[in-house]
């Protein structure tokens, strides 16, 4: 390799956290990753190693991946302490390793939450949120023709602010880097971006009841407002959705019918 | 029949708003609480703060305020007990290594610790200025005794500048768990916050500072 090319790739020691099943104690394994490319993206540099503990005959590191473009929210992993690595506004399989130096100890660990289970090594059982969603996280329409498109006067903001909602790719992250691993982000975006838009009237009351009670049903935590979601969410969706909610289930809670 | 109210309060939300507006009137309590002693620097004597002192005690109505801000402080701290050991739940096994994201705040981060500082305080602050208040005792002159001693002073201090870190994070955050939130006013209420922290907390602090190291009023 020249010189130039040296720099482009560097040597890791990795401290992966290995756990066999939902009720092994499970513990960090140290292995050494030399070569590692830094145009590999994290996901890769997991792919390799992977290749090197099949080669040796061992169990790969079970990871969760799919689109692994940054949309699908399915990537996960706490990196040195940082939800999807030290990178704002990524998920884990956009970060690269060029973010990395030659010589360093990254430690990798799942997302914790007693909602989110390890399953095995470092992938979670985030169905949690499919729970959620499905108390009330959805519009009942019944599906036509589609109408005309000014049909539905929406202010541009609303529109926008339901969008940037609505970004949200449920990935979790905002429950592992929570302090007290609450699910109040994904939560209030999912409320939010139905609250915003004339077609979640209906149901808007109903829903953000159900879902909050679903949310703590769930076992997630209480938020104190320090805000490290949004701080850690690859998608940068904002706290106001978190005082929406909590307006819009006070709202339910207080003033509607709903519940009686 | 009133199966929503009771489900709405022990909600993760309802038990947050509950803190919220609990706590918002503790801080309204302490702003009154401060504007009133500083009848302590009117004058040399403290005959003024012997005044407002005994025209406090002298109301009929202070013992109902006073079940009020009993009712208020031990709501608030029972339910910030409930809250953090439901936290600890939601996550009993942690990182081995964790770094924050950048958002969490000194205040943000200390809420329950500062609280428990400032409920100590609380407590020898009561036991100097509630329970040895007595008939004709000169209030200014029971406080220049506590505070003039250098661990009576040094309570004060620490129990302020815990009181200045609960307090800069508490306001603006109470706020959002109202879902009192705007583009317009939300960030004018963060600062407001952190300046509303410092005042308090520096404005109480003054007594023992002033009567440790000034002698008071003498």
């Amino acid at each position: 390799m020249s010189a130039h090319g040296s720099s482009d790739s560097i040597n890791l020691t990795l401290h992966v956290w290995r756990q066999s099943g939902p009720e092994d104690k499970g513990g960090f394994e140290v292995r050494r990753l030399n070569g590692v490319s830094t145009h590999m993206s994290f996901l890769e540099m997991l792919d390799v190693m992977n290749e090197q503990l099949v080669a040796e005959g061992r169990e790969p590191v079970a990871f969760d991946h799919d689109c692994r473009e940054g949309i699908c929210g399915m990537c996960s992993l706490v990196i040195n302490g940082q939800v999807h690595g030290p990178i704002p506004e990524i998920t884990t399989c956009q970060l690269h390793m060029r973010h990395f130096k030659d010589g360093d100890s990254i430690y990798i660990e799942p997302f914790r939450a007693g909602a989110f289970p390890v399953l095995r090594d470092l992938v979670v059982d985030r169905s949690a949120f499919d729970r959620i969603i499905a108390a009330g996280g959805y519009v009942s329409v019944a599906t036509g023709n589609p109408q005309d498109a000014n049909a539905l006067p929406i202010p541009k903001r609303n529109a926008d602010l339901a969008m940037d909602a609505a970004a949200c790719i449920g990935c979790g992250g905002c429950v592992a880097a929570c302090p007290n691993a609450a699910a109040m982000l994904f939560t209030s975006a999912k409320v939010s971006q139905m609250a915003l838009l004339p077609q979640g009237q209906p149901e808007r009351d109903r829903r953000v009841l159900a879902m909050v009670q679903q949310m703590d049903a769930e076992g997630f935590g209480n938020c104190t407002n320090e805000f490290e979601c949004m701080a850690a969410c690859p998608k940068g969706i904002d706290v106001s959705n978190i005082a929406r909610m909590n307006r819009e289930y006070l709202r339910a809670s207080m003033c509607s019918a709903e519940g009686a | 029949m009133l199966s929503w109210l009771s489900r709405t309060a022990s909600s993760s939300i309802g038990k947050k708003v509950l803190m919220a507006l609990t706590g918002l009137c503790l801080i309204g309590f302490l702003v009154v609480h401060l504007l009133g002693n500083l009848s302590f620097y009117a004058d040399a004597d403290g005959a003024a703060f012997d005044h407002y002192a005994e025209t406090l005690d002298s109301n009929p109505l202070l013992p109902i305020a006073e079940i009020g801000l009993l009712v208020l402080f031990v709501a608030h701290i029972a339910l910030a007990l409930r809250v953090t050991a439901q936290n600890r739940d939601a996550r009993k096994k942690g990182y081995a290594v964790r770094t924050d994201h950048g958002a969490r705040t000194p205040g943000s981060a200390t809420m329950m610790l500062t609280g428990l500082v400032i409920l100590v305080f609380l407590v020898v602050h009561l036991a100097h200025f509630r329970l040895q208040k007595a008939e004709g005792v000169s209030m200014a002159g029971l406080v220049r005794h506590e505070l003039g001693k250098p661990l009576g002073a040094g309570v004060y201090v620490v129990g302020m500048i815990a009181l200045a870190m609960h307090v800069s994070h508490a306001f603006q955050s109470a706020l959002q768990t109202l879902g009192i939130n705007h583009p317009k006013y939300t960030p004018l209420a963060r600062k407001f916050s952190l300046v509303l922290g410092v005042v308090l907390g520096l404005g109480f602090a003054t007594f023992p500072l002033y009567v440790f190291f000034l002698g008071g009023n003498a």
